[in-house]
């Protein structure tokens, strides 16, 4: 009993010596997201330093997605569509004061295209400097090239970064802020680079935090002890909603939770299952109940944020467990003694693979597990690692998978329906499905078409996918940020390319 | 006779590290799984990943060729003693674990010392009159500390301790006060323990017949305690403490990711999941290292302690 | 404190045999009621732990459901009901494997001395000195969602507490001068394990059962925390507790009752075996 009066006396005696402690320094602002930093190589935790604004890329999207320059202050493309080339920034330096030339550019280039990165995906046959400009060469026309150039694992860095190997022993970047001190996986800390080429950043050091727990997350915005958190589950936001020194910001991010189904496999290769598969899912109420926005239920893949893809005159994807009873009844499905569909003498048991990386899919997967039931189909759940779907879809021996798609993984959506979509369906999208028409679409997408063409072949991509049912949209995403009331300024990029950190100042 | 016993322990440490770097790559080789799959995952995310990343990954580290020659190369690599690169960050094994390590260390000795505080403490009181008031209520509250997951206790003390009284950070590391609230989790469940073992031990002292004795004399419970009752009931302690030590090094990871501390748990769940090779062999060999030295470290301790212990094993010899 | 130490030590021991048959009494009474509503529970309790009605999502206690509902809609009544019984017997499956083996090998290696002791030591001390997180995700990959690797996994972490304590224990009774003089006497080896070292062990053993047996829980509850263990939607009192962790600000009843199970069992064991007098 000794002890805790003892401890408690100490506790407030070092509380009150720190706390007077830190009032004396300039303010550090301090951000905490879920993302765990891997490493330095751009390809991997990359994101993490164009977010944090340490490395930058030609190109970045604005507030509206629309493409924006960033390094490159403009670019071009030839007649042909196989020659791009991009003008850079004029005086813009290095962490470590050297200048960006188109050398280091292309250098830097080149390490993502040799790389794991997205720009491995594109047919580059070249990069090249050519004066004040880089110059990409392809082997055939791509017209999304420059939004490639805003993934965070076509970062530029300088000459002295990389390693007689080729790989990246520093994180010498141009952006707003300088790289101090780094303990992966959780931490590291910024201080402002005073010859950054945009405006001088109001706020001089920053740190980052990774924290895995959502509850935690948001117990350091209500403590005050984060300024800046990212990625708050809506279950988190009950400490922080009676809090005078905290406020809370929601974007819309163009993100999908999605049942991707094994289409070759007997249980679903009948569009009708798919159909009525869709229609035995209550999206309303998952929505509204486990991410706490109706609004949120997909009524098509694409979400309303991605405009030009997002098709309003599609009708939507509804809840109708009789409608769907009997188109599985329709399709040979009879429900047997113990309440579980037959067919044939095949009881429809399947199993659900899903991944804790984001913590509301196995949630979702419960829900859709009761649902399904319902209709009479026995649901395993599996939740393992995310690389489980990816190598059953390989291997063929994925029968549902419940993920996360990003369609702004390049900020335009083609990057991803290219992967996704493809003839031999991909990873994360499509698996034993594909469909000439929606081949062709895309086909025509990449290499460029006039504006009205454009939009009508999306939303035919979009018709397609509602109409077919390669993976089954269930719910759209939010990005849900907690600001501390001492902060001024914040911009939130739904394309989460940046944290705007430069833009940000402390109120007075 | 003490070298004796630390060339034994000695020994002990180099055969142990043979068999953990052998059973750590058995083990990681027939688990379930794709390899080059778990690697690519965790070094791209969910989001990027995708066959191909999986593919040059296996190419890369050479996924491809056969066990044995996997195997002959990570002992090879051992017996430089060099732990190698980590599959998934490419840093030195050895760096990170200096840092994970250094992290827990800290966490695992600020835990115990307030845990031999707590616990200890409240034992000695609670069984000097076993059925006392002291005595239920440490068994009351030692009975609900144990029986909340770490992960519960953790988040009481930091609406407590952070959102209420505001004096200590909720989350993070880098100064002591991000060190105290995951101690003090981690404390309270084996001051629980300690506690108990504490009590039981005491209460056998106060019922043996020299302990009535010394109060016949007249001395006074508290003195008599810490004279006989202390000593006697020290060494199931420090008994304890062997295990605990380990307990605090490795079973921590839920703690760890509750308050967003990077320890050696954190480390070593990653690691498996990532089929992080080098990085489980690293981490396992340097826990089993460090628990030898601690198991050594208790038996000095425990000889002190009764020395009729150490007569007692001469005669086995 | 001094009005307590100053406490004849007659009247304490006249006290106490009384304090233990109530203490007793009260933790038999505290398992039986725990047992009935774990095993009786399930059939009594009309409702379906996994049926989902998204409407009634976090309903408060009351109502249509006697003990609220989870984030599901589920009812948190049944769902208590069929956790209770998974989890008890999972604990006691877990316990029974770990104290049975891990007490009497202590003993046969206290006794035995040795190439035995030797042996079983260093297997206790390559066991400890391996992660149990380690041996349990191995276990579990093999079988994923499975009990048998859980329980399997937890016990051959948990047999060593057990081996060194009754070790430990058998080791100091061996030297003491009443067993010395019971050899002295030709009392057989058998009759002096049975009858002085046995019971002696046997009597450290409530303690370290009822945290075991507590560890047992919250280490299943733990690996559900980093997403291994058992698959949804299977009721189990750990797994409930952090899957409604995050509801902890809106409901906390939904954390605390789960927990207040997993308490109330601890508290049972304790008081039944707890030793107030030797």
């Amino acid at each position: 009993m000794q002890g805790v009066h003892w401890l408690g006396r100490w506790l407030l005696l070092l509380g009150v010596l720190s706390g007077a402690a830190m009032g004396s320094q300039a303010r550090t602002l301090s951000v905490v997201g879920p993302w765990e930093i891997v490493g330095i190589e751009p390809a991997r935790s990359g994101y993490i330093f164009s977010r944090m604004q340490v490395a930058e890329t030609l190109t970045t999207v604005d507030d509206q997605g629309r493409l924006a320059p960033q390094l490159a202050t403009s670019w071009r493309v030839s007649a042909d569509g196989l020659e791009w080339r991009f003008r850079l920034r004029e005086g813009v330096l290095f962490h470590d004061g050297s200048a960006l030339t188109a050398d280091g550019v292309a250098r830097s280039l080149q390490h993502a295209r040799a790389g794991h990165g997205v720009l491995s995906q594109v047919a580059v046959t070249a990069v090249e400097p050519a004066g004040d400009e880089v110059v990409l060469r392809l082997e055939h026309p791509f017209v999304a090239l420059p939004a490639y150039l805003a993934h965070y694992s076509t970062q530029v860095l300088a000459p002295t970064a990389y390693d007689d190997q080729g790989r990246v022993k520093a994180l010498i970047g141009t952006g707003p802020y300088r790289l101090t001190s780094l303990t992966p996986p959780l931490q590291l800390t910024l201080e402002r680079n005073e010859r950054w080429w945009g405006d001088r950043p109001a706020i001089a050091s920053v740190r980052y935090l990774a924290v895995g727990k959502s509850e935690t997350r948001a117990l350091m915005a209500a403590s005050g002890e984060a300024d800046l958190v990212y990625s708050l589950l809506p279950t988190s936001l009950g400490v922080l909603r009676h809090n005078p020194a905290v406020r809370t910001e929601t974007v819309t991010v163009p993100r999908t939770r999605l049942l991707k189904l094994n289409v070759a496999s007997p249980f679903f290769s009948d569009l009708r299952v798919r159909r009525a598969l869709s229609l035995a899912l209550d999206r309303r109420g998952m929505a509204g109940v486990m991410l706490r926005n109706e609004r949120l239920a997909a009524s098509q893949l694409f979400p309303p944020t991605l405009s030009g893809w997002h098709d309003v005159d599609l009708a939507a994807l509804r809840y109708d467990p009789g409608e769907a009873r009997r188109l599985l009844a329709e399709a040979g499905w009879l429900p047997g003694d113990d309440g579980i569909l037959h067919k044939d003498g095949v009881r429809f048991a399947v199993s659900l693979t899903t991944f804790s990386s984001w913590p509301e899919l196995p949630v979702l997967a419960s829900a859709i597990q009761a649902q399904w039931r319902e209709v009479g189909i026995d649901l395993q759940v599996a939740v393992g690692n995310s690389s489980e779907i990816v190598s059953r879809h390989r291997d063929g021996s994925l029968q549902l998978g419940l993920l996360s798609r990003n369609f702004s993984l390049v900020p335009d959506p083609l990057g991803t329906l290219l992967q996704d979509f493809g003839p031999e369906g991909g990873d994360w999208g499509a698996m034993g499905w594909s469909d000439a028409a929606l081949q062709q679409m895309l086909d025509g997408l990449s290499a460029g078409t006039d504006k009205a063409e454009r939009i009508a072949q999306q939303q035919g991509v979009a018709g397609i996918l509602q109409q077919q049912l390669p993976v089954i949209p269930l719910a759209w995403s939010e990005l849900r940020v907690a600001v501390s009331n001492d902060l001024d300024g914040l911009r939130v990029d739904p394309f989460e390319l940046s944290y705007h950190l430069s833009a940000l100042r402390w109120a007075e | 006779m003490m070298s004796r016993l630390v060339t034994a322990r000695l020994l002990q440490a180099l055969v142990a590290a043979l068999l953990i770097a052998t059973l750590c790559f058995a083990m990681m080789q027939t688990l379930p799984g794709d390899a080059a799959m778990r690697i690519a995952a965790s070094r791209y995310g969910p989001d990027a990943m995708s066959q191909q990343l999986a593919e040059a990954v296996r190419l890369e580290l050479g996924l491809e060729r056969p066990l044995l020659t996997q195997y002959a190369a990570s002992l090879m690599q051992l017996a430089r003693l060099d732990l190698g690169y980590s599959l998934v960050s490419g840093a030195p094994v050895i760096e990170e674990l200096k840092v994970q390590l250094g992290h827990s260390l800290w966490l695992a000795l600020l835990a115990l010392a307030l845990s031999l505080l707590f616990g200890p403490t409240l034992g000695l009181l609670a069984g000097i009159r076993p059925g006392g008031w002291v005595d239920r209520l440490s068994l009351g509250l030692s009975i609900l500390l144990r029986a909340l997951p770490p992960f519960v206790l953790g988040l009481l003390l930091i609406m407590v301790f952070s959102l209420w009284l505001g004096w200590l950070p909720p989350a993070g590391f880098g100064s002591w006060r991000h060190l105290l609230l995951p101690a003090l989790t981690l404390a309270l469940g084996l001051a629980a323990l300690s506690s108990r073992v504490t009590r039981d031990a005491m209460a056998e002292v106060a019922a043996a017949p020299y302990f009535a004795y010394g109060r016949q004399k007249g001395l006074d419970g508290l003195a008599l305690a810490g004279r006989h009752g202390a000593r006697n009931a020290a060494i199931p302690v420090v008994a304890y403490l062997g295990l605990q030590s380990v307990y605090l090094i490795e079973g921590v990871v839920v703690v760890e990711s509750l308050f967003a501390f990077p320890g050696i748990g954190h480390a070593l769940v990653h690691a498996i999941i990532a089929r992080d090779v080098p990085m489980v062999q690293g981490t396992v060999l340097i826990m089993g290292l460090l628990f030898i030295f601690i198991n050594l470290l208790v038996d000095t301790l425990c000889r002190r302690l009764d020395p009729r212990l150490n007569a007692w094993q001469e005669v086995r010899r | 404190m001094n009005a307590l130490t100053r406490t004849p030590l007659r009247a304490t021991c006249a006290r106490q045999p009384n304090a233990v048959f109530s203490a007793r009494y009260w933790g038999g009474g505290l398992l039986l009621a725990l047992a009935l509503f774990a095993l009786l529970g399930a059939w009594l309790i009309e409702a379906d732990p996994n049926r989902q009605n998204l409407m009634a999502s976090l309903a408060p206690p009351g109502g249509d459901y006697l003990l609220g509902a989870d984030h599901y809609g589920r009812d948190l009544l049944a769902r208590l009901a069929h956790g209770a019984r998974l989890s008890f017997g999972l604990a006691v499956l877990t316990l029974l494997s770990a104290a049975v083996p891990g007490t009497l090998l202590g003993i046969l290696a206290a006794w035995r001395g040795g190439i035995t002791e030797r042996l079983l030591v260093t297997l206790a001390d390559a066991v400890m000195a391996l992660p149990g997180l380690l041996l349990v995700l191995l276990l579990i990959a093999f079988s994923p969602g499975h009990y048998v690797p859980l329980v399997l996994g937890l016990s051959l972490s948990l047999w060593v507490e057990f081996f060194r304590v009754s070790r430990a224990r058998t080791a100091t009774l061996l030297i003491q001068p009443h067993l010395e003089a019971a050899r002295l006497l030709g009392f057989g080896i058998g009759y002096r394990l049975r009858r002085m070292v046995l019971p002696e062990v046997a009597a450290q053993l409530p303690t370290l059962c009822s945290f075991a047996l507590a560890t047992a829980v919250i280490g299943i509850s733990t690996l559900s925390a980093i997403s291994v263990g058992l698959r949804p939607p299977t009721p189990e009192l750990g797994s409930m507790i952090v899957e409604l962790l995050p509801y902890y600000a809106e409901a906390p009843w939904l954390v605390l009752l789960p927990s207040l199970l997993i308490v109330l069992l601890v508290l049972a064991l304790q008081l039944i075996g707890g030793r107030i007098n030797t």
